[in-house]
């Protein structure tokens, strides 16, 4: 096993910034507009019968959601079905591998590009919501952008293990559906993960979104910060990404080596 | 003495599972030659290349690469090697002169060194005034040709070409191997594979023609050709054949004509009846592959 080396990884990391420095404006329409979008839909709509949550106003919890779940989905989908495009229908990743980048240099190029383009998705919801009022105070959220970033590259090692055992598109149903929906509607993105039963509370922490959300949101929203809470979830955070890159090397070291 | 081999394999064997894809097979290529590797389909051509570019574990037997083995290879030794696979597995969301640079960086090399090289490269494979087209704009031809620049990003001391021709037109044939000599004028190993015999003639020093994993006969295509089919083929429509009694040509039957193989014409004519329909030509490297691997096909 060589040692990855940075030149490398940035090589690969390099190609995936580039193919998106070509769709920059599709790229800051969807960021954009998307955040929009929902922060219009829930701040009105929701926000109309609901004051306050979690001790701040409706607006600024779900502009503290908005940011996790941008990054979580941006990162997802950039290593689930855009990585297994390049891997499994462009071939991409077999003419790499005859170059002297390593698996695992490939992978971690495919995951830092991902976390920079989730990072880039969640920076846009920031700044949405703070124009739309729903940030307090703007030193906060620059704390937590870090802790965004190392979700973010937690949910692109998670993507990659889901391409690592796909066979085909179809594969991805069940990504998106036991996974990534789940990080949308139970892990404390629109409301407080407190209103379920206790069963599905403990289930709902299992997934690294919970721990985002909540390492994220007293930042952004400016209330009350237990810095030992935040520790232990991003420590959680980071456990989840290297355990999924893990699984994911392991099984594209079986799959395009034989 | 002889310069140490490029690639050296000694009784290799891969399997899958328990189907053997290559049954042990010794073979060396010498530096700054072009090696062919022959076979039909399924052959265990392919196998042997994924082993050579480490791609593949070997299951038994030794093979090494500039003198390492191919398993864990080493990154200065994987920098030596550009591959044109069989498979266009170009970048399809970049241009031309992109596809070129994006691999310079995957060799590491610096801004200046891809600033110098792809313009070169696209010059040397006739794909200058296309380096801004998208990879999909490109016709067969011309991604064969940027496979084949792309190979060359890295310097490579050896190339390994995997059918670098399939389904390309004549003008475009002519070209790749015209800079495939080229590339062997400047002291590049090439190592090939190829389906046409024509090609394999042309610019193979060294053969080695493999079929159901095992090496049927190695030699340079001028020893290959001697000592399977001598000099000259005779194909002679039944039923007027040859006088003398069987034992005294080498032949092979075809269906409804003979193939005789012959060293020199003036004898067999003399030996052909009057109303002998014949065709007459020398014999070459596809007499040699289709007296080896036998006539049937071999997709079933």
């Amino acid at each position: 096993m060589q040692m990855p080396e940075p030149v490398y990884i940035l090589a690969v990391y390099d190609r995936q910034y580039r193919v998106f420095r070509k769709l920059i404006g599709s790229a800051l329409v969807s960021n954009v507009a998307n955040p929009i979008l929902f922060l219009f839909a829930f701040g009105f709509g929701m926000g109309a019968f609901i004051d306050t949550m979690g001790g701040v106003s409706y607006l600024t919890f779900v502009v503290a959601g908005m940011v996790g779940y941008s990054a979580a989905f941006a990162a997802s989908f950039e290593t689930s079905i855009g990585a297994f495009t390049r891997y499994f229908l462009q071939k991409n990743w077999d003419a790499i591998l005859s170059t002297p980048v390593t698996l695992a240099e490939l992978l971690l190029g495919e995951v830092l590009w991902a976390a920079v383009k989730a990072l880039f998705s969640a920076v846009c919801v920031l700044i949405v919501g703070w124009l739309w009022g729903g940030i307090p105070d703007i030193f906060g959220p620059l704390i937590a952008l870090p802790i965004v970033f190392l979700g973010s590259i937690c949910f692109a090692c998670a993507g990659l293990a889901a391409t690592s055992y796909a066979k085909g598109y179809e594969f991805f149903a069940y990504f998106f559906t036991f996974w990534v929906t789940p990080m949308f509607v139970f892990c404390g993105v629109f409301f407080e993960i407190s209103r379920f039963p206790d069963a599905v509370q403990y289930m709902t922490w299992v997934f690294p979104m919970t721990h985002l959300v909540a390492a994220i949101r007293p930042l952004i929203a400016g209330t009350e910060l237990d810095p030992i809470a935040i520790l232990l979830h991003t420590g959680y955070i980071i456990l989840f990404g290297v355990a999924a890159f893990a699984v994911a090397h392991r099984k594209l070291r079986q799959r395009l080596y034989d | 003495m002889e310069a140490a081999a490029v690639i050296k394999a000694t009784g290799l064997v891969k399997k899958y599972g328990e189907l053997e894809a290559v049954k042990g097979i010794d073979f060396a290529v010498p530096p700054g030659q072009c090696f062919g590797l022959l076979g039909p389909n399924g052959a265990g051509k392919s196998t042997t290349m994924r082993m050579i570019m480490g791609l593949s574990d070997v299951t038994a037997g030794t093979l090494e690469v500039f003198g390492k083995p191919a398993k864990n290879m080493p990154r200065n030794i994987k920098a030596k090697i550009g591959l044109v696979p069989q498979e266009t597995n170009l970048d399809p969301d970049i241009s031309v002169l992109e596809n070129l640079a994006a691999f310079g960086r995957y060799f590491a090399l610096s801004k200046t060194v891809i600033a110098e090289r792809v313009p070169k490269l696209l010059e040397f494979m006739q794909l200058a005034d296309k380096k801004y087209a998208p990879v999909n704009a490109l016709s067969g031809g011309m991604k064969r040709r940027l496979i084949v620049a792309r190979a060359l990003i890295g310097d490579p001391e050896m190339v390994i070409l995997d059918e670098p021709t399939t389904g390309l037109d004549p003008q475009a044939r002519v070209l790749i191997w015209k800079q495939l000599l080229a590339l062997k004028k400047q002291g590049r190993t090439l190592l090939l594979t190829t389906h046409y015999m024509d090609e394999a003639q042309r610019l193979c020093d060294q053969i080695v023609i493999i079929d159901d994993g095992r090496i049927l006969d190695q030699g340079t295509p001028q020893e290959l050709i001697d000592r399977h089919v001598k000099g000259y083929v005779f194909e002679v429509q039944k039923p007027c054949l040859a006088k003398s009694p069987a034992e005294r040509w080498d032949q092979e039957d075809i269906g409804d004509s003979i193939l005789y193989f012959v060293h020199q014409t003036a004898d067999f004519i003399s030996d052909l009846p009057e109303d002998a329909v014949y065709l007459h030509r020398p014999a070459n490297l596809e007499d040699v592959f289709l007296r080896l691997t036998g006539r049937k096909l071999r997709e079933n």
